[in-house]
């Protein structure tokens, strides 16, 4: 389980070094010492920050008494004490820590809009950097890749949202090593969401709205291809789809019902009896907490210009072009009225074969389009006062 | 200046009360009164009271904090056929929704319309000062006040009392011989002639939608459409707007009253066929 690997709750049923380690933790370590057993199973322990403004802070005799007291509980979850090594004096999990103040106010200026339909999922975002009131990037990149069926549309430092979606893109990929299927959308938020935890409070500002497609990836025990529930979904309605479950019902398969609007298809060969649903998956996750599933999400100053187009618009029913349509205009409007949103909008669609990415298109061109449309309107109505 | 009459704040009041009996002071006019207070600024502040620290005790950063919310969807727009004006109703205070049913269009006269948002009580009492001003002028000068004076009076009204803490952002719209007419007029004085203004904290949402569906040459109906979905999604997405659409379409014979339609039921009309 991914949660486990990350706080190494499973090290006693690891290889003796893992035990060492473990051990070791419990009996006030130097600090040498710790960070080189550390550093073998530095693969999975996340938390090996190096804060680079905290060296003082060791001397605070506040801070003194925060890291011993650890030392002495560890009884308590072994996460706790992995976070204790000299590399982190900066206790995260406490909230009275000290946070490295910010150089200048940060203004998180964007527009990022996300949203599910019959066609899989639809993700948009403008391609301006700024930094209070400077544009930073004319063409920077808001939606990252993690997997070939995972992206993630990025809002607040761009700096924290890229930094930690390559964190995320590595323990999902060590995930589906270790365990030889995909992480779900799902357990993907709900893994960024437990890695973010610890900073909160802090400066940290990520807002990102993960956009999947969960696997119909079968387990290694049988490779009889079994996509077969990926492929009808391209063109169905919502309600041919529950047509199929019914079907599946009645073959007398357990369909659990999913958490997300995707319906369930069981798998047919399967060597044990596993249920596993594939379909979109959307998910917004922030620093401060909030983890949501929904199926339409916009995130950042330009929101709520994209909202009001998009609520009108955005309906399960849309075809790929209508979708992208939409979501083009979306990202249009906020640019037109957000100063911190501009430049070019991307696009990616994530269906059941993976994300692709429309080329990025220069905004500029519409907004030149749409002032010649309202002057030739203009014109029309100047004739028809002079005729008058 | 209008205010101080109304007020009867005057600082040669105890003057005129030896000169005149005191029932009468308020019914004499002062020649400062045709160029609208501009040579003397009197306005009715009591004497001791600074408003501006008072201001900064409520902020965040100097002591207690008392948000001031505004929260309210108001737009408008002008295209061939005039004007249309569109409202949400709701009135909140804080988190409290004092009402759903308030009207926030004031009828000038047959030819004029304010929108308020911001802080009710300074847009009421504003606006109807205006009201009062707009008649006044059509009583001494035998014709219609342009809608670019009447938003020029009440923009310098707004000036006079600048950084004390009025909340109030307006369109004055109307229909006079240049022709359709709309003003965006701010508590900081701004004062700005447009094609399309949206103001209150849905005015985001409202944006989006109206930007989207403009058209020079719209007929009618497709303007009314347009400004009942601006208010519709605002209030959808907008915490702080809701209730009703009131809307109204400045024509140049003077304003109608199109509708009174409920939020709740137009947007389930348009998102027939969402999730």
């Amino acid at each position: 389980m991914a949660l486990q690997d990350l706080c190494n709750f499973q090290d006693i049923f690891q290889d003796s070094l893992t035990k060492l380690c473990f051990l070791g933790t419990f009996e006030k370590n130097t600090a040498c010492d710790y960070v080189s057993s550390l550093s073998t199973r530095s693969s999975t322990s996340l938390f090996n920050f190096y804060i680079p403004a905290a060296e003082y802070l060791d001397e605070s005799p506040i801070q003194f008494g925060q890291i011993s007291n650890i030392q002495s509980s560890s009884a308590i979850s072994s996460q706790e004490s992995i976070l204790s090594p000299s590399s982190l004096p900066t206790s995260l999990p406490f909230a009275s820590s000290q946070s490295v103040p910010l150089p200048f106010p940060m203004s998180h200026g964007t527009t990022t809009l996300a949203f599910m339909f019959q066609g899989g999922v639809l993700a948009a975002a403008d391609t301006r950097s700024s930094c209070s009131g400077l544009v930073a990037c004319p063409a920077s990149q808001k939606i990252l890749p993690i997997h070939s069926h995972l992206v993630g549309t990025t809002s607040g430092t761009s700096a924290d949202c890229a930094l930690w979606k390559r964190i995320l893109a590595r323990e999902l990929r060590l995930y589906q090593l270790r365990h030889g299927r995909r992480l779900s959308t799902r357990g993907a938020a709900k893994l960024l969401s437990h890695m973010l935890h610890p900073f909160k409070g802090t400066e940290l500002c990520v807002a990102a709205t993960l956009c999947g497609w969960d696997g119909g990836e079968v387990d290694d025990g049988c490779h009889a291809g079994t996509v077969i529930d990926l492929r009808g979904r391209g063109g169905t309605t919502k309600s041919e789809m529950t047509d199929q479950e019914k079907y599946l019902d009645t073959l007398n398969e357990k369909v659990s019902l999913p958490e997300t609007q995707s319906s369930t298809f069981s798998e047919q060969y399967f060597a044990r009896k596993k249920v596993s649903f594939s379909g979109p998956g959307l998910f917004y996750v922030c620093s401060d907490g909030t983890r949501l599933q929904g199926t339409l999400f916009s995130v950042g100053s330009g929101s709520p210009y994209a909202y009001s187009i998009l609520d009108q618009g955005v309906r399960w029913g849309l075809t790929v072009d209508e979708a992208t349509s939409i979501a083009r205009e979306a990202v249009y409007r906020a640019t037109y009225r957000d100063a911190y949103s501009g430049n070019c909008v991307d696009i990616y669609h994530i269906t059941s074969n993976g994300w692709t990415r429309r080329t990025r298109e220069d905004l500029k061109e519409e907004y030149y389009r749409e002032k010649e449309r309202r002057r030739h309107e203009g014109r029309g109505r100047q004739d028809v006062t002079v005729s008058e | 200046m209008a205010l101080v009459e109304v007020s009867g704040f005057k600082p040669y009041s105890e003057l005129r009360g030896q000169i005149f009996p005191t029932k009468q002071t308020h019914l004499v006019d002062r020649t400062s009164h045709y160029a609208f207070g501009t040579k003397t600024q009197e306005f009715a502040v009591p004497l001791g009271v600074e408003p501006t620290g008072f201001l900064k005790s409520c902020s965040s950063d100097g002591g207690v904090n008392i948000d001031m919310n505004h929260g309210t969807t108001t737009l408008a727009f002008k295209f061939r056929h005039g004007v249309i004006v569109a409202v949400d109703s709701r009135a909140s205070a804080g988190r409290y929704l004092a009402s759903n049913d308030v009207n926030k269009v004031i009828e000038i006269n047959p030819y004029l319309l304010g929108t308020m948002s911001g802080s009710a009580a300074d847009c009421q009492y504003w606006e109807r000062l205006l009201a009062k001003e707009c008649r006044l002028y059509r009583l001494r000068n035998n014709h219609r006040i342009s809608v670019a004076a009447a938003s020029k009076l009440l923009s310098n009204m707004m000036l006079g009392y600048r950084g004390m803490g009025l909340s109030m952002g307006s369109m004055i719209c109307g229909w006079d011989k240049e022709g359709p007419g709309l003003y965006y007029v701010d508590d900081n004085g701004t004062r700005l002639s447009g094609r399309m203004f949206s103001t209150g904290c849905g005015n985001g949402y409202a944006y989006g939608v109206v930007d989207s569906g403009y058209k020079e040459d719209m007929t009618v109906e497709e303007a009314y459409e347009l400004g009942r979905r601006g208010i519709a999604h605002a209030t959808h997405r907008d915490a702080y707007s809701g209730g009703v659409v009131n809307m109204y379409h400045m024509q140049e014979d003077g304003w109608i009253k199109v509708c009174k339609e409920d939020v709740s039921e137009l947007i389930h009309r348009y998102r027939k066929g969402m999730f």
